[in-house]
């Protein structure tokens, strides 16, 4: 049970990190990239680290895979704010329809 | 073949097109963004040879510390080069 | 350990690998830096992937360390190193 749990996070995480990797690829400019990436990624992130802490040996080990969690989301939005406000402040257009 | 193998071929082959790219590069700082490339690898491939305690030197050091230290070097050039312009 | 890790680890190493060349050759400096977030995020995925098929459980610190190095990387290019 805990078994098939498990692998069916990890399907749903590796989806997630997918579509991230095809919004990197496909989307026009710096802010939708920056959409992509720190949403779909943490997302697929969350679900493989809920899905090992399903297969962890005990409580502690459990709780340290989840607190990974809360510390990348943390990063990854302070980064993203920082990077989306110095291009703002650069002068970097955002898109708004057309050719990119 | 098996998971595990083609886990190792991407990563050998990531780990010296990154070198490669540091070291041909022509602007300074696509190799200073390589080089945090090719640290954050070395730190995969560290993992994967079950070596904990050197990734997590090469994390800290070779990725974080250098990297920082070294975008903050190129800042630095930068403005001195915008600087002597406007002299 | 069901056997799943390391497949999605491949397929995880693949669609960082792939994202790095896109972004190496971005035309913008803010898309080289997308490559923090990238191993803030998918780094930290497969370095505890690979903690969990090889039954090696200390990796998980490394990947603790990589969260937060990825940041502090992205800060400095931030602050100090993108100017016009």
């Amino acid at each position: 049970m805990l078994s098939t749990a498990s692998t069916l996070l990890l399907c749903v995480g590796g989806f997630f990190y997918l579509a991230g990797t095809v919004g990197l690829l496909r989307f026009p400019d710096v802010y939708c990239r920056l959409h992509a990436l720190a949403k779909a990624d943490n997302l697929g992130l969350g679900c493989i680290l809920l899905a090992l802490a399903l297969q962890a040996p005990n409580l502690e080990a459990a709780l340290k895979l989840l607190l990974i969690w809360p510390l990348v989301l943390a990063a990854s939005a302070g980064v993203s704010y920082a990077i989306a406000r110095r291009a703002d402040v650069l002068g970097v257009k955002p898109w708004r329809g057309g050719k990119p | 073949m098996s998971a595990t193998l083609a886990f190792d071929l991407l990563l050998s082959t990531a780990l010296v097109w990154s070198a490669w790219r540091t070291i041909t590069a022509n602007r300074l700082d696509q190799a200073v963004v390589m080089f945090i490339v090719f640290g954050l690898l070395m730190t995969l491939a560290w993992c994967r040879l079950r070596a904990p305690d050197i990734a997590l030197a090469e994390a800290a050091i070779g990725a974080g510390l250098t990297g920082a230290l070294l975008l903050d070097a190129l800042g630095a050039l930068r403005k001195g080069k915008t600087a002597r312009r406007r002299q | 350990m069901t056997g799943f890790e390391m497949p999605l680890a491949f397929f995880l190493l693949g669609n960082l690998v792939v994202a790095l060349v896109a972004a190496a050759r971005g035309p913008t400096a803010a898309d080289r830096m997308l490559i923090a977030l990238l191993f803030g995020s998918t780094g930290v995925g497969i370095i505890v992937l690979l903690a969990y098929a090889e039954g090696a459980r200390e990796l998980v610190d490394v990947a603790l360390v990589l969260a937060l190095l990825a940041a502090i990387t992205g800060i400095a290019f931030v602050r100090r190193s993108w100017r016009r």
